[in-house]
C-alpha cells in the first residue's frame, strides 16, 4: 500500500510535487503519466526515499517514507532515468554487487537466474558499457529486482527496450503474476498502459489532475482532482 | 560491515579498470618530484627543510586529481542513487569510499617517498614519517570525500574541491608540513604538531561521516 497525504517538493523556489495525494492499494499497478517536467521523476524519488518531501507526507507499507527510509529500502526495487550500472563492471559483477548491497544469502543463485531470465547469461563476463542500449535496459531490469522487492518504482522503463525488452519487461516487474507486488511507473508509452496497469495518476505541473486509481466503490472509478 | 567490503571491493576493482584519474594523479606526483629533484640542485642546496613543503604539495595535488574520480563516475551513471537506495547506512558508504581513497593515494605516496629517497638521497622512509604521512592523509581523504560528494552533486562540477577543500585543509598542511619537518631531522618538535594534525584529522573524519548523510540526500 502506497499513501501520499499532500505531498510536496520544492527545490528553491520551483515546487516539483505540489500538495499530491493518493492511495493505491497494495498489489496494484499504477501509471504516471504526464509531460515533461510534470514532478513525476521527483515523485518517485520522494517515494523512493532517495528526495525528503519538503512537506506532507508519504507512507508505503506503513513506513513513513522521510522518517524511516532504512526500514523501507529492503522492500523498494527502483528503477531510475539512468542505467545505476557500473559501466566498468560486467554484467555478473554489477548483479553480484548490488545482491551483496542489499544482503542476498544466496546471490549467486538469484544473480544466475536473473541473467538467464533477461537473457544475458551468455554475455555475463562483458561490462555493461559494451551492452546494446536494449541489453543495457535488461541488465537494469534484473537490477532493479535482485533483491525480490515488494515495491516497484520505476522511471520511464520502456526505454531502448524493443518487443521482446518489452515482453521480459511485464513479465518481471508491470504486469508481473505476484500480486504482493505494488507497482507504480512512470511512462509516456500511453498505448501500454491499458496492458499492465490498472490505474493511473495523470500530474501537471506537480499536482495530481486526474486519478483514476480510487477505490472501486466510488462511482466510475474515476476521479477527477482539481 | 559485509556493505562496506562490498563497496571496497567494487571501488577497488573500479579503481583498476577506468585506471584514467588514479594513474594520472600517481604520474603528476612522480613526475612533481622529478622536476623538483632537478630545480633543486643537491650539490649546493641543503634540501631537507625544503622536502616537507615538496612532499605535501605533491601530495596535496595528487589528491585533488583523484578525489573527483571517486564520485564523478558514480553520479553520472546513476549508481551512487543505487547504493543510497539500498539498506545500508550511508555513513557505512562514507567509510568506504574514504577507506578506498586512502589506499590508492597511500599507494601514490609510497611510489613518491621511494622515488624521492632516491632522488633526494635522504631516507624517507621511517616509522615516524610514514604516521604522519598515513595519519595527514587520512584527514585530507576524509574532508575530500566528503567535499567530492557535494561537488557531484552539483552542476558546476570540479570547482568546489579546489574552493572549499584548499581553505579547509590549510590547518592540517601547516601541521603535516612541521611534523614532517621533525621527523627529516628539522629542529621543530614533532610531537606537538603530529597532535594538531591528529586532532584535525581526528575533527575531519568524524565531522565528514556525521555530514554526509545530508551531503548525500538530494
Amino acid at each position: 500500500m502506497i499513501e501520499a497525504r499532500g505531498l510536496t517538493k520544492r527545490f528553491g523556489g520551483v515546487i516539483a510535487v505540489d500538495g499530491a495525494s493518493f492511495h493505491l492499494k497494495k498489489g496494484s499497478r499504477t501509471a504516471l503519466l504526464g509531460a515533461n517536467a510534470a514532478g513525476k521523476s521527483t515523485l518517485l524519488s520522494v517515494l523512493s526515499t532517495l528526495a525528503k518531501p519538503t512537506s506532507g507526507e508519504a507512507r508505503i507499507d506503513s513506513f513513513d517514507v522521510a522518517s524511516a527510509p532504512a526500514a523501507l529500502r529492503q522492500r523498494l526495487g527502483v528503477m531510475g532515468h539512468l542505467p545505476m550500472l557500473y559501466e566498468e563492471l560486467t554484467a555478473v559483477e554489477n548483479l553480484q554487487f548490488f545482491a551483496r548491497l542489499y544482503g542476498l544469502r544466496d546471490a549467486g543463485a538469484r544473480v544466475e537466474e536473473l541473467l538467464r531470465a533477461v537473457g544475458l547469461w551468455l554475455r555475463r563476463d562483458e561490462p555493461a558499457g559494451v551492452l546494446s542500449r536494449g541489453a543495457h535496459q535488461r541488465l537494469a531490469i534484473a537490477r532493479t529486482v535482485v533483491h525480490a522487492p515488494d515495491v516497484l518504482l520505476l522511471d520511464e522503463p520502456e526505454t531502448g527496450l524493443d518487443e521482446s525488452g518489452l515482453q521480459l519487461l511485464d513479465e518481471l516487474t508491470l504486469a508481473t503474476d505476484d500480486t504482493a507486488i505494488t507497482v507504480v511507473a512512470a511512462t509516456h508509452r500511453r498505448e501500454r498502459v491499458s496492458s499492465w496497469a490498472d490505474g493511473t495518476l495523470v500530474l501537471e505541473r506537480g499536482r495530481v489532475v486526474e486519478d483514476t486509481t480510487a477505490p472501486v466503490t466510488e462511482p466510475a472509478a474515476l476521479r477527477v482532482v482539481q | 560491515m559485509s556493505a562496506g567490503i562490498a563497496v571496497f571491493e567494487k571501488d577497488m576493482r573500479l579503481i583498476w579498470r577506468q585506471r584514467g584519474g588514479w594513474f594520472s594523479a600517481a604520474a603528476f606526483a612522480l613526475i612533481s618530484v622529478l622536476v623538483y629533484s632537478f630545480a633543486l640542485d643537491l650539490a649546493v642546496t641543503e634540501v631537507r627543510p625544503l622536502l616537507p613543503g615538496v612532499l605535501w604539495v605533491t601530495f596535496l595535488f595528487a589528491g585533488i586529481i583523484a578525489s573527483g574520480q571517486t564520485f564523478a563516475a558514480e553520479a553520472e551513471e546513476g549508481t551512487f542513487d543505487a547504493m543510497l537506495l539500498a539498506p545500508v547506512s550511508s555513513t557505512t558508504l562514507y567509510l568506504a569510499k574514504v577507506v578506498s581513497n586512502l589506499t590508492v593515494l597511500l599507494a601514490i605516496e609510497v611510489a613518491v617517498l621511494g622515488l624521492g629517497t632516491i632522488l633526494f638521497n635522504i631516507s624517507l622512509i621511517s616509522f615516524e614519517l610514514a604516521l604522519i604521512v598515513v595519519v595527514g592523509t587520512l584527514g585530507y581523504v576524509a574532508l575530500s570525500t566528503l567535499l567530492s560528494t557535494l561537488d557531484a552533486r552539483v552542476r558546476a562540477r570540479g570547482v568546489l574541491i579546489p574552493v572549499l577543500a584548499l581553505p579547509l585543509l590549510v590547518p592540517l598542511l601547516i601541521a603535516a608540513v612541521r611534523a614532517t619537518g621533525g621527523a627529516l631531522g628539522e629542529p621543530v618538535g614533532t610531537a606537538p604538531w603530529l597532535l594538531l594534525l591528529s586532532v584535525f584529522t581526528l575533527w575531519a573524519t568524524l565531522g565528514s561521516a556525521l555530514l554526509f548523510p545530508m551531503v548525500a540526500e538530494r
